[in-house]
């Protein structure tokens, strides 16, 4: 016993020295000391707030507002503590308890501390989804989160570290935490925080800065993409031996791109490629190397694909830029054990979103479970653009596969159905964007589209890097919605056979009797007059008198068909002499107006027109038919 | 401005050392022990020079031993200079995770047995520790074995210095006898307040006479263990050596986990050794 209390008593005198010395150093340093501008108090809540302010509470969009109170009998060696009531998931005024703790006035001058800490107990033992400081409703420019605190039902310590508390020298958002009830099946419970402060402990060490989540990754892009730097963290070791991880703004660190003539990167680690060639980008927090890179591989200027055209009115998008697209569950849903695909919406190019599979075998966009269905039962046609990376042999293919799940809205059942488009050689381009505009019709085995449900995109490994762009379905109107455009070639060159906009050859019978089936009408749309030939098989128009358009170049015929699947025009001779032009169905987005060489229909006798036909399928509309120079 | 400082801390550690020759005197005074000032320097590696260990100070434990050196310890100890070196004026212990002969870690164990061995006196060393779940480092001495004739724990064990990676703020001294091994070790843990042992260096040390051992961190005496102590024979006057090693896992530490960072150094700054005059 005498041992133990002449040791006691040396200690005490050790504490005695340290206490001289350190008032010793204080006088010197205070005269040189720059004087300090902000508070540099660590307190936040100890039994009570302390120097907040009056207007502090920010609670969470979305979160109940309520749900904190200052209890007045908990509290760790205390009796107040902050309370949070977390609510149940079902409580109409909030399903979570989320909010900032904002110092009301000048912020804080932190660096002087290493961590934040706090008591905490729970009414039960739950897992605190975030916990952290940093966010102020502003920038969140210093933002920390601690992510899944296991909080037990007696009061214990909590230690969030400061990732670099030389950043936290004027900080307003001391403290932040929101609670759910997804760990506890949806019942509510009670939190108590007490001690809330920031402390200077002096025991917290190795740290560990990261980026990527410490991940070496290698991205092939091109110019103008963008690429936000994620998986920012910091752990540090604290005294208990826990390495505790926080997930950190990018403010905390500073990036480095080691080609800035291929790369350049923000302070908020946002990466933009400026060039072709490779580039890493790299990270240091407080002077200390992140782990974790970008490992850039710029193949230069992309070649997006085409931009669609059709309004997005007769639009419902699955992934476009052009459009507001439906909400997916994903673009990827990398299906276990058989797929080998990777990617999915990450290339990012001047604004342009492109999904980009690699590894391909299989792989499905799908909008079923956490978002609705899609209703392309009022659609008529389905676009998408491929681009294949790479050769493609003979036997390589690509099928786009649609699955629908019928009135159940689940997978599986008596009501799916589903049908694919298989591409090959013969229409997709290596390293080209191809355009695919195919009607629904071409999925016959797709018997409901009030469900439809994934997108599916199957290769066999055969071709296995592709880009994928605008998967669209839209509707082409059985008629045009629009009048054809207003032709503004000036009469005295045309020579109009059929036009509201000019004097017409007179005496032209536009439905002479040539034993066709095709029923022909005159639609007025928007006033202006069109001819519509219903179920073509073939139709002529009889001129009133021949005519001599040699001195004419070009015959100019504005058309729309939603249905036609083949559709030719002719000029004819007497004779008769007569030239068919395939024209080009259906037009895909409203009117198309075409000016046909007379050239190519030679050999007919430009000084000497009788007739015009068309023959083909479908509803055709035609307006504006005329020779001009 | 800093050379004030200086000399204020120079100024006080003086003042320091006055009390503790105060203490001493009063604890002589009080308790009519004989104090035995340990000064006369008898070893003292300060490290110095490059390369291998000196070999006329220290000797190497190699492998695994019997049953993980009789903790079911993980690591293999070698001689490489992967494991142990000195450089830039430390002694540098290194653990690896590898495979090598058929263990998933290396690492170093060195002891001056047979060729510096002391009875009673104050042993020192400066260290810094590693850190990590499973990581034990150690600073204790073994006594001798009367050429074989006696066997662990009737040799006695003096643990000057023993850590656990995954509790960098304490470190424990203890001694193993017969009747009080192992477990039940006549032990006591030291915690530093607001710092940490593996971050800078740390002086951990005994001063040890006829019945008594003295317990130190850096200039703190946190325990002094007596033949009272201890439920059996007091097995410490007779010649020790010393060892120094970390060790991987084992029933004392448990194993790393996916937390432990490696490799791991612990770095010794110098060793010394005094006798009384």
């Amino acid at each position: 016993m005498k041992n133990t209390s002449l040791i006691q008593i040396k200690r005490t005198f050790v504490l005695g020295m340290v206490l001289v010395l350190a008032l010793g150093c204080e006088r010197d340093l205070t005269d040189d000391a720059i004087p300090a501008t902000f508070a540099k108090v660590g307190d936040i809540f100890t039994d009570d707030f302390v120097s907040m302010g009056s207007d502090f509470y920010f609670p969470f969009g979305g979160s109940k507002l309520d749900a904190f109170s200052v209890d007045t009998e908990e509290g760790y060696e205390s009796s107040a503590s902050y309370r949070i009531d977390v609510p149940n998931s079902d409580d109409p005024a909030g399903n979570y308890a989320g909010a900032i703790l904002r110092v009301d006035g000048a912020g804080r001058d932190l660096s002087g501390y290493d961590a934040l800490t706090f008591w905490a107990k729970a009414s039960r033992g739950v897992s605190i989804d975030a916990v952290g400081f940093g966010q102020d409703f502003l920038d969140n420019k210093f933002q920390v989160n601690a992510s899944n605190l296991s909080v037990g039902t007696n009061w214990s310590k909590f230690t969030i570290p400061i990732p670099d508390a030389s950043k936290l020298t004027e900080e307003r958002g001391l403290f932040w935490y929101a609670a759910g009830t997804q760990a506890t099946g949806g019942s509510g419970y009670v939190i108590w925080l007490d001690e809330i402060k920031f402390e200077n402990l002096g025991n917290i060490a190795h740290p560990r800065p990261a980026i990527l989540n410490g991940s070496n990754v290698i991205e092939e892009t091109f110019s103008g993409a963008t690429i936000a730097l994620t998986g920012l963290t910091q752990t540090l070791n604290l005294a208990s031996g826990v390495n505790q991880e926080v997930t950190i703004s990018p403010n905390y660190f500073a990036f480095t791109s080691s080609n800035t003539s291929v790369a350049t990167v923000s302070e908020l680690g946002i990466v933009d490629i400026v060039g072709g060639g490779e580039a890493v980008i790299t990270a240091t927090l407080d002077g200390m190397d992140a782990e974790g890179s970008l490992n850039i591989t710029s193949l230069g200027d992309f070649n997006p694909a085409p931009v669609p055209t059709v309004e997005a009115s007769s639009v419902i998008s699955i992934f476009s830029d052009a459009y507001t697209n439906e909400p997916v569950d994903y673009y990827n849903g990398y299906w276990a054990p058989f797929q080998t695909t990777q990617g999915q919406n990450d290339i990012q190019v001047n604004g342009d979103n492109i999904i980009k599979y690699s590894e391909l075998n299989f792989v499905g966009i799908q909008f079923a479970v956490d978002v609705p269905t899609i209703d392309v039962s009022q659609m008529t046609h389905f676009h998408i653009d491929i681009q294949v990376q790479g050769d493609i042999d003979p036997g390589d293919f690509l099928q786009v596969k649609l699955q629908d799940i019928g009135a159940d809205n689940a997978f599986g059942g008596t009501d799916d159905s589903d049908d694919e488009l298989t591409l090959t050689n013969t229409t997709l381009v290596s390293n080209s964007w191809v355009s695919i505009d195919v009607p629904i019709s071409d999925f016959p085995g797709l018997t409901s589209r009030s469900n439809l449900a994934q997108v599916v995109f199957i290769s066999d490994a055969t071709i296995t890097d592709v880009y994928v762009d605008n998967i669209y379905f839209y509707e082409i109107s059985a008629e045009p919605t629009d009048a054809a455009p207003t032709p503004t070639v000036p009469a005295a060159n045309v020579i109009s056979i059929f036009s509201d906009a000019y004097a017409n050859v007179a005496g032209t019978n536009l439905n002479p009797d040539w034993g066709q089936a095709t029923a022909v009408t005159e639609e007025a749309i928007e006033g202006n007059n069109a001819l519509k030939y219903s179920g073509l098989d073939y139709q002529g128009i009889l001129l009133g008198s021949a005519q001599d358009v040699s001195s004419m170049t070009h015959l100019h015929i504005d058309y729309f068909t939603a249905n036609s699947t083949a559709l030719n025009a002719f000029l004819i001779s007497s004779g008769p002499i007569e030239k068919a032009k395939a024209l080009a169905v259906p037009s895909a987005s409203g009117w198309t107006s075409l000016e046909i060489p007379l050239a190519d229909f030679n050999p007919v006798d430009l000084a000497d027109i009788i007739q015009l036909k068309f023959d083909g399928n479908g509803d055709i509309y035609i307006d504006n038919i005329y020779f001009h120079n | 401005m800093e050379s004030s400082i200086k000399n204020k801390i120079s100024v006080a550690v003086s003042l320091f050392t006055a009390v503790i020759l105060v203490t001493f005197l009063s604890c002589s005074t009080d308790e009519t022990q004989t104090v035995t000032n340990f000064t006369n320097l008898t070893m003292a590696d300060e490290f110095d020079l490059p390369g291998t260990p000196d070999p006329t100070i220290w000797g190497y434990d190699i492998g695994t031993g019997q049953n993980g050196w009789g903790n079911n310890e993980l690591q293999y100890y070698t001689d490489r200079s992967e494991n142990i070196i000195v450089e830039d004026g430390l002694l540098k212990f290194t653990v690896r995770q590898e495979s090598y002969e058929g263990s998933g870690y290396t690492s170093a164990r060195i002891l001056t047995k047979g060729k510096f061995e002391q009875q009673h006196g104050r042993f020192e060393a400066r260290i810094k520790l590693p850190w990590g779940q499973g990581l034990w480092p150690a600073f204790w001495m073994l006594g001798d074995d009367n050429d074989g004739t006696e066997v662990w724990p009737q040799i006695g064990e003096i643990d000057i210095m023993e850590n656990r990676g995954q509790e960098p703020t304490i470190v424990g001294g203890a001694v193993h006898g017969p009747g009080y091994s192992g477990g039940t070790a006549i032990s006591k843990p030291y915690e530093l307040e607001n710092d940490r042992f593996d971050t800078d260096f740390h002086v951990f040390g005994i001063e040890w006479g006829e019945d008594y051992i003295n317990y130190y961190v850096d200039d703190v005496l946190y325990n002094r263990i007596t033949p009272d102590d201890v439920p059996g024979e007091w097995v410490y006057n007779d010649s020790f050596y010393i060892i120094m090693n970390v060790a991987v896992g084992g029933s004392y530490v448990g194993s790393p986990n996916a937390s432990t960072v490696f490799p791991q150094e612990m770095l010794v700054d110098y060793v010394r050794v005094y006798s009384a005059e």
